[in-house]
């Protein structure tokens, strides 16, 4: 797909994707509301009609897709100077955005320029003005003519401080003090102009010498200044009113009601830029080749391995300079990473860190990676190695706002074409044959007939002459519109249940009242549309069902009491569409928590509750969000307090603790299984206060595809945000129902085993009753034969699914890498984070099945053996006293050491916290895994002082209490838990801006992150916020302070350090150097 | 046919009490001989002008506990009275001192063989609430709209006729059971039950989260919360069963919105299917609800429902339309399938509410059957009423739904919690009840070895009893020689009914009667009350029916008929001619004649829901009510006559008459092909025929009459002659006149029944003829 050029593509939102699920973030980024609401209370307001938003969009852009031009948002292939597509990509909506900014003096306005989807927004209006390229896309027709008739008279009461007009050039600076992203230097460009043409003052902090990023963006100042480390996640944003839960918002916003909040949120206004799309700079800016990243950019050819080595020898430590031994580095700057780049397979940029994946011709990293780039020919290779060969693939995986979105292309009645005997799709890397004719299935190595209406002429290259123009031989990821072959059924609607426990503990612990508050503001997000159907039931020792459909007043209650042998209260009118019953869901989630204030019922009967739920859902399926307080002690799947007989039983727990580890029996495995057959996926959500045997319970959600949330001990003032913030993600991130994926791969490999959150029922599919962005799935690989020397290897993962708005897809990615022979090649193209991945992965699965002490040996073992094998066949330098460490996996004993001291591996874990820590990682997408175990923690205290690059979170500090100053204040996050400890002295004043309170002895235990007026605090939240849009969380904050409990839990987790369960950093490697020193002898 | 009995207005008397014979023969063989078995037909509660309440507790014997009454002797100095049944002598409390032969307590009057003591209950401190009857409605939602829509308005009609402190529940049931909780403001609510599961009254106490005092069981896990109070422990007012059944006064509003907003079941029912509908299942959780209350307490399940059940126990027929329900001859040929597992299941759920004290009425309003037969068990046993109409529109079902919410005149006078005992002299034996109560298995010398109904005991349970509730006890008499010290040839029989009156006061009705032993004949045949033995022939005749596999019913009429005539009867051996009877039997024959051709004997022409439908109120009428279902009054109007009561024949049939059938279920007017003519002219609008008006509206008005006293109220035919629904009328004519011999038989004007069934005449001569041969 030759690009007209930048200016072309330009013309769109570089987010917009007619690709549903991209809908479906853009849904997320949508913030105006909030900002709105000043300008609302004005008058007229263009504000976008809240239900408006994701769809309209969506029909025109794949229609027509498949042969057709590429779709908007395509960025050049070849390298481009800098800055000048870039420049292009403002969105035409963009403009009208901006009128209706809150005026000065409210908040700043950070996200005023959230990009509206496409469309909705009445605020085009500026557009036609604005110079842009001519558009030749398939443009859809909507959005030019998007409704903007409030737009004109916005201006005339925008507010009096902002001269606000609606044509771009009109933007007063002040109204934007907030800085736009405009560099200056962009001058020959054809301009849109649609932000602010600002200031740059905000900018300043960057250097000028590196290009300055332009976001593509709507131009809000904050997206600026995050736009350095942004990542492509979707934002989450603050609610300055958190009563009113904004419509279409970003996912993470501040709390509900009424806990505790004024104006001021405590979970940080807006700060964090939310929107994805703006974050990365434009393609050209590194240019992929011009700076390759240390860690994978593999040289051509080269022939010294790139090792780190280090001086150990067997005494001590003496000899280690702590400044020598490896750390992570973090590489501040985006990278483009093009998938393949003279037909090779180009080796993905860290997991971890930020990049914009060009697909040309490999599918994004993000979809699949495998754990080494490149495959041995034989299975001896690899044993060799030490290292196992996996894939890491995450079928939905947010792309990054600037990525081209994924290409939709329809074949019509006859599907996708296929390999007829592998069933392997069309995908760039078959060999078409006999001027077209025919072709060879790159999986299988079959020569199949190509389909009539398929047929094109071969160029002089012998690639299909139309390749370039049809994404599913071009691009190494795309989707196709299902045909009613894939369909066994109708595509289900987007069933949406919530069953919420009001026994006694939640009612009084407040749990009751977060989760009704959360689904209030949360459904406001649901995606609209006539096939969104809701359902809602809560339980104690009985089940209540609500009829929501009734031309009455108030719902029904329909109270099922046999939990020992369930049914459904009603046929239908339990689950409801969306639109017919919102308002008594409404009154319905008011009411429920003071109608249980009182609830004296202490038993919880979650296992029939569940039950019963999904014989109301049994006929479409769909997901299913439980709220659970207590272990559930009645009816079937019941539990008993087996962590506390373990404990008074102490000689059998010792040898059994595993066991614990391990569900209870078999009833919740088979109600999952058949949960699972009936497409409905359950999410829990624990808000707990003690044990509640997250082993058994957690088979529900990994065997539906579902995962645990977990808040211990569950605080009413501080969870609830997070509740709604996690709850919000939930339902509003890309997802698909009703799925099933199969990874294929060339002959002579062959999927081993999948292992994540689905349901297992024939060994070579993957069973999935939801998949969403975030699950990720370990396929673990095996050789059944040799390779062929200089051939590829291909790796295909075919996701078949619902949309939420019910139409049926199938997403094929597809990546090729390179085989080869040699063993330093193997360990040249490792994938650190991906094989951390796995080997986190598989202890996590091994946990519940084996003794502890066994599985860290294992985990170390794997560790032994790679450096070993390095050691013994790749290493140069054979000076005994040497450690030596592959470039590539020079990390990998920090990380080793860092896991064994996971909450996972760790011996003195609660049994829960173990449970959900197995929970959580069999589940986790590869950029999360490091941080998970090997936290990020950096300093606050001198921020003020520090003058960071151009990121807004500091420089990451080594975890290690070395670095921990008895004056500092260091915040410490692994996104799941964000820690901020507070050194002894800290400084009374800095206490002050960033807390609100003087001394050390007033802060509260349960804390709540909230903006003061002052640059350290603005600084603070915005970094906290930035960390949430990372790692797509809103993070449990807690503060920690020295001599308390929470101060040995900030300690635990400073892995470098020695500690009851570990050796320290150098200790460990010490230990490693021996290990396989004597392997060596 | 007026008989000289029906004239008489009060048979009964004040007693209650009629028997088959009013002097009872001296030994079994005897009585054996007899043909007509010695029954009494008693009505516990009974009204009566002359009935003495006594506001203080009566006096016992101290050895058998009979209650002092009239046939006591009583020694005025000594204060001293002898037990007519044990001859103990008893000493009276002090308080009786003042009485002298001249200064008589009211029970030892001799004209008051009835008395009725009002009893305080020390244990009762709070009668206020202990008399608070509980109605829990059960209404059955699998109907039509329309059917739903006139029940709904006649529950609405029903709560607001409640007294004020009548406690109130409400259970609709369709495919599920829902418990509706009207102590719940903050938004409706109700249990919902599976309808195919079967449910036991502890677990649906369990499951409605309802305390029982020491019923509580600790489930697994239970004690685990710690702490906190057990959470079944119903600490909360609103915890037991009062967040179910609420004061009348307080939750009408609440009923009347549910009522309201309530909807036909919406389960989907497949094609070719009838309705889920779970009436077992829905009776067991309002039993098992009611089972919360204390025991003693009053209350009724009154169950409106509108098909058969077909889902869980109970079921009376499968789900498929195909499968048609059960009909007498599948019970003969025992092709129901479902039938014996409904009874038993309805037997179980009759003696729950029996141990519980609770009352089950049936109001079944359907087309189709709804399983009457299965339930009748339950209902007879707690004493329920039953009424069976086609729709709920239908004023059948509007008006008796109605009458027993009134109060007043029209009032059933509804009582609860009745206990009947029988004391009776030594020779006497009580072989057992056929009636609405159900055996209290007490133990005594009076218990015959035989047993008939409900026997095996001398103390009966009537759960529910109206005034117009009546028993038929059988007795025998013991094999032994007469001894009596004190040569006495009278012989007592004490019937002593304990109830709790409509308005909550507890009572206690003392009946004693004294009868005479004789030896004649003669005596025998002047003591026949043959209204009392054709009810008890025919309460005896479908009781065996039921019970006995095969019986013959005509057959063993049309024996006991022939050797009672032989036994009674004046002639000459294998004289025909010569054959008369005493004018005491002179009825009998005829009404045997009806009894053999009625819906009591001749099954096949209904239902088996209707047949169970008609033998629970024969048996629960009194004697006149229960005479005229098995032989029907039939009153002619015409110009030249005073109304009077004419021959139930065809030949009453004329042109210009018309007539009023009284046949007990239907009321049924009939006018003569002129009248219907002249009434079609509209002469009745005509000053001039101001007579044939006067006429015309006789009859409605004697037929209002009939219908105003009557429960259930019966269905009023109008119609005319040659017109579909003179059918009413036809079946119960004696067929004088048929196709056979129209010719000879036919007056002018008169009619024709097309049938073969014999007419009373030819049924007379073989009885004649039969009566007369050598035995």
């Amino acid at each position: 797909m030759a690009t007209p050029g930048g200016p072309r593509s330009g013309n769109f939102p570089p987010n917009y994707n007619p690709n549903s699920l991209a809908n479906n973030m853009q849904n997320l980024q949508i913030n105006q509301p909030n900002q709105q609401q000043p300008n609302n209370a004005g008058g007229s307001a263009p504000r976008p009609p809240p239900n408006a938003t994701p769809f309209g969009q969506q029909a025109p852009a794949f229609a027509g897709n498949r042969p057709g031009p590429p779709p908007p948002g395509v960025f050049p292939r070849a390298p481009v100077p800098p800055n000048a597509p870039a420049q292009t990509t403002l969105p035409p909506n963009m403009v009208s955005s901006r009128p209706a900014g809150p005026p000065p003096g409210s908040q700043p306005p950070t996200f005023s320029s959230r990009p509206p989807p496409p469309g909705a927004m009445p605020s085009s209006i500026g557009r036609p003005v604005s110079p842009t390229p001519p558009a030749s896309g398939p443009r859809p027709g909507s959005y030019p003519s998007s409704p903007l008739t409030s737009a004109p008279s916005t201006p005339s009461h925008a507010s009096a401080s902002g001269p606000v007009s609606n044509g771009p050039p009109t933007f007063a600076p002040g109204m934007t003090q907030s800085g736009s992203s405009f560099p200056p230097a962009m001058g020959g460009m054809p301009r849109p102009l649609v932000g602010p043409p600002q200031p740059q003052a905000m900018l300043s902090s960057r250097p000028s010498s590196q290009p300055l990023q332009m976001r593509p963006s709507f131009g809000g100042p904050p997206t600026a200044l995050s736009s350095a480390s942004g990542q492509p996640t979707p934002p989450f944003s603050g609610l300055p009113r958190n009563m009113v839960p904004p419509m279409g918002s970003s996912p993470f916003s501040a709390p509900n009601t009424g806990m505790h909040q004024s104006i001021n949120s405590p979970y940080g206004m807006q700060t964090w830029p939310a929107q994805p799309q703006q974050v990365t700079p434009p393609p050209p800016i590194p240019g992929p080749m011009q700076q390759p990243p240390r860690m994978f950019g593999m040289p051509p050819g080269g022939q010294s391995l790139p090792n780190q080595s280090m001086a150990l020898n067997q005494t001590g430590q003496s000899k280690i300079d702590p400044n020598q031994i490896p750390r992570l580095s973090q590489s501040g700057s985006v990278i483009v990473h093009e998938t393949r780049q003279g037909n090779q397979a180009n080796p993905p940029p860290p997991a971890t860190s930020d990049y914009i994946v060009k697909d040309t011709g490999n599918c994004s990293p993000r979809y699949l990676r495998c754990t080494i780039n490149q495959v041995p020919l034989t299975v001896d290779l690899l044993s060799t190695s030490g290292m196992q060969l996996s894939l890491l693939v995450q079928p939905l995986a947010l792309a990054h706002p600037s990525e081209e979105p994924i290409h939709v292309v329809d074949f019509g009645e006859s599907g996708p074409v296929r390999c007829s005997r592998c069933k392997g799709y069309i995908n760039p890397f078959v060999k078409f044959i006999d001027q077209g004719r025919r072709f060879i299935c790159n999986l299988c190595g079959f020569t199949d007939e190509t389909p009539r209406d398929y047929h094109c002429n071969l160029g002089p290259d012998g690639r299909r002459r139309d390749a370039d123009e049809r994404p599913e031989l071009c691009r190494g990821t795309v989707e196709f519109i299902a045909s009613k072959e894939y369909m066994v059924r109708d595509p289900m609607p987007a069933v949406f249940f919530f069953l919420i426990d009001v026994s006694m503990n939640a009612a009084q612990t407040g749990a009751t009242a977060a989760a009704c508050s959360a689904i209030k503001q949360v459904i406001a997000d649901l995606p609209k549309g006539p096939r969104t159907m809701v359902g809602i039931a809560t339980f104690d020792s009985t089940i209540h069902f609500y009829n929501l459909k009734r031309a009455s007043q108030q719902p029904l209650m329909l109270i099922v009491p046999d939990v020992q042998d369930v049914y459904t209260p009603l046929e239908s009118d339990v689950i409801v569409q969306f639109s017919e019953c919102c308002e008594h869901l409404e009154m319905l989630l008011d009411n429920i928590p003071t109608m249980f204030e009182s609830n004296r019922i202490a038993d919880s009967a979650l296992g029939a509750a569940v039950k019963a739920a999904f014989l109301a859902m049994k006929s479409t399926g769909g997901k299913l969000l439980v709220f659970q307080s207590v272990l559930p002690s009645a009816g079937i799947g019941s539990l008993s307090a087996r962590e506390a007989e373990g404990r008074s039983n102490m000689s059998a727990g010792e040898k059994e603790a595993h066991k614990l580890l391990q569900p209870a029996d078999k009833t919740l495995k088979t109600m999952a299984i058949e949960l699972a057959e009936y497409q409905v996926c359950v999410d829990l959500f624990i808000t707990s206060q003690m044990y509640v045997d997250i082993a058994s319970l957690s088979v529900i959600p990994t065997t539906t595809g579902g995962q645990i949330y977990y808040y211990y001990p569950f605080s009413a003032r501080s969870d609830p945000a997070k509740l709604y913030n996690d709850l919000r993600w939930n339902v509003t991130r890309p997802q698909g129902f009703e799925a099933v994926m199969r990874v294929r791969c060339s002959q002579g490999i062959e999927v081993q085993e999948y292992s994540g959150n689905f349901c297992k029922r024939i060994p070579t599919d993957v069973d999935l009753p939801a998949i969403d962005c975030d699950k990720t799935i370990m396929v673990s690989l095996k050789h059944d034969d040799k390779l062929q020397e200089g051939s590829e290897c291909a790796f295909q993962c075919a996701l078949l699914y619902t949309t939420v708005y019910g139409q049926r897809r199938i997403r094929v990615s597809t990546l090729s890498l390179p085989c080869t022979n040699m063993l330093s090649n193997l360990f040249r193209s490792a994938d650190l984070d991906t094989q951390f991945a796995c080997i986190t992965k598989q202890a996590a699965i091994e946990i519940p099945s084996a003794p502890l002490a066994q599985v860290r040996d294992q985990a170390t073992n794997v560790c032994i053996n790679i450096l070993y094998s390095y050691r013994k066949f790749c290493a140069t330098v054979s000076s005994a006293g040497q450690l030596i460490l592959p470039e590539a996996l020079k990390m990998l004993p920090l990380y080793t050491l860092a896991l064994l001291k996971s909450t996972g591996l760790r011996p003195d874990g609660r049994i829960d916290d173990r449970s959900v820590w197995i929970n959580y990682v069999s589940a986790l997408p590869t950029p999360l895994v490091i941080p998970l175990v090997y936290p990020r923690m950096i300093a606050l205290h001198d921020l003020n002082e520090k003058e960071v690059d151009d990121s807004i979170i500091p420089v990451p500090i080594p975890l290690s209490s070395e670095h921990i100053a008895i004056d500092g204040i260091y915040l410490l996050e692994n996104g799941v838990d964000c820690l901020i400890y507070l050194g002894d002295n800290v400084q009374p004043n800095i206490l002050q801006q960033i807390f609100g309170i003087s001394s050390l002895e007033d802060i509260p235990n349960q804390f709540i992150l909230q903006q003061y007026e002052n640059p350290l605090s603005k600084k603070l939240n915005d970094i906290v916020n930035e960390i949430r849009r990372q790692r797509c969380s809103y993070l449990r904050l807690r503060l920690c302070k020295k001599g308390d409990p929470s101060g040995m839990t900030f300690f635990s987790y400073l892995v470098e350090d020695k500690m009851a369960s570990g050796f320290s950093y150098v200790e460990y490697l010490i230990h490693i150097h021996r290990q396989i020193q004597s392997k060596m002898a | 046919m007026a008989a000289p009995e029906l004239a008489q207005t009060d048979p009964e008397g004040i007693e209650g009490v009629r028997m088959t014979w009013l002097n009872w023969p001296q030994s079994k063989v005897e009585a054996s001989k007899c043909v007509i078995p010695i029954a009494a037909s008693i009505q516990p509660i009974r009204p009566h002008v002359d009935l003495q309440i006594l506001p203080y507790a009566p006096l016992r014997c101290k050895t058998c506990s009979a209650v002092l009454n009239p046939f006591c002797r009583v020694d005025f100095t000594a204060l001293i009275w002898v037990c007519p049944f044990c001859f103990q002598r008893n000493h009276f409390p002090h308080y009786y001192s003042s009485m002298s032969q001249t200064n008589l307590p009211a029970e030892l009057y001799p004209n008051f063989p009835s008395v009725e003591y009002s009893i305080q209950n020390p244990q009762n401190f709070n009668p206020a609430v202990a008399a608070s009857p509980i109605f829990l409605f059960v209404l059955d939602t699998c109907m039509i709209e329309e059917e739903l829509e006139f029940a709904k308005s006649a529950l609405k009609r029903a709560i607001g006729l409640l007294p004020e402190n009548a406690m109130v529940g409400f259970v609709s049931y369709g495919t599920q059971v829902q418990v509706h909780e009207l102590g719940f403001s903050e938004m409706s609510k109700v249990y919902v039950f599976r309808g195919s599961k079967d449910i036991s009254k502890d677990q649906v106490l369990e499951q409605l989260g309802i305390a029982v005092q020491g019923n509580r069981r600790a489930g697994p896990g239970m004690q685990k919360s710690g702490g906190g109070p057990s959470p079944v422990a119903g600490a909360g007012p609103n915890m037991g069963i009062n967040r179910f059944l609420l004061p009348a006064s307080e939750c009408d509003y609440t009923l009347d919105s549910l009522l309201d907003e309530l909807v036909t079941d919406q389960w989907p029912i497949a094609p070719g299917n009838r309705a889920l509908r779970c009436t077992g299942v829905a009776l067991s959780v309002a039993t098992g609800l009611l089972g919360a209350s204390t025991t003693g307490t009053c209350a009724r399940i009154i169950l409106l429902v509108g098909g058969p059940c077909t889902e869980g126990p109970g079921s009376i027929v499968s789900k498929d339309l195909s499968d048609p329900v059960r009909s007498h001859k599948d019970l003969d040929k025992d092709a129901a399938p479902f039938f014996k597992k409904a009874v038993h299941f309805y037997d179980e759920l009759g003696k729950q509410l029996v141990s519980q004290g609770h009352v089950l009425d049936v109001f079944a309003s359907a087309l189709d059957q709804v399983g009457i037969a299965e339930m009748k068990i339950a209902i007879e046993k707690t004493g329920g009423l039953v009424v069976l109409a086609e729709s709920f529109g239908h004023s059948v079902f509007k008006d008796s739904f109605k009458r027993i919410f009134e109060v007043g005149e029209q009032s059933l006078g509804i009582a609860f919690d009745g206990t009947l005992e029988i004391n009776c002299s030594k020779d006497i034996k009580v072989q057992g009840i056929i009636g609405p109560c159900t055996s209290l298995e007490k133990k005594g010398p009076a218990v015959a070895n035989t047993v008939i109904g409900q026997g095996n005991t001398t103390a009966w349970k009537m759960c529910g009893l109206d005034k117009s509730t009546c028993l038929t006890v059988f007795f025998d008499v013991s094999s032994g020689e007469k001894s009596d010290p004190a040569g006495s040839s009278q012989l007592y029989v004490q019937f002593l009914t304990s109830y709790q009156s409509s308005d909550g006061q507890m009572r206690l009705r003392v009946t004693t009667v004294a009868r005479n032993w004789v030896s004649g004949s003669e005596d025998l045949v002047q003591g026949f009350d043959q209204e009392v033995a054709a009810v008890v022939m025919a309460r005896l005749a479908s009781f065996k029916m039921e019970m006995e596999e095969g019986f013959d019913a005509t057959r063993w009429l049309d024996r006991n008929l022939i050797r009672l005539c032989s036994k009674f009867g004046d002639y000459r051996k294998d004289d025909p001619a010569s054959f008369t009877l005493n004018p005491c039997f002179s009825l009998f024959p005829q009404f045997m004649f009806n009894l053999r051709r009625s819906q009591f004997v001749q099954v096949f022409n209904n239902s088996p829901d209707e047949t169970a439908y008609f033998r629970i109120l024969l048996n629960r009428e009194s004697i006149s009510n229960a005479v005229v279902m098995i032989q029907p009054s039939l009153i002619s109007y015409a110009f030249s006559s005073l109304p009077a009561p004419t021959l139930l024949d065809v030949q009453s049939i004329a042109p210009d008459r018309i007539l009023l059938l009284d046949s007990y279920f239907s009321v049924v007017i009939f006018h003569g092909m002129s009248i219907a003519q002249w009434r079609n002219m509209g002469c009745q609008n005509q000053p001039e025929h101001e007579g044939f008006a006067m006429l015309l509206q006789a009859p409605q008005e004697d037929a209002q009459l009939i219908i105003r006293d009557r429960f259930p109220v019966p269905r009023l035919v109008v119609c005319d002659q040659h017109g579909s629904q003179a059918r009413f009328l036809l079946a119960k004519l004696n067929p004088s006149a048929t196709y056979s011999n129209a010719q000879e038989m036919m007056q002018t004007g008169s009619d024709v029944i097309f049938t073969d069934d014999v007419s009373l005449q030819v049924f007379i001569d073989h009885l004649q003829r039969l009566a007369v041969q050598a035995s």
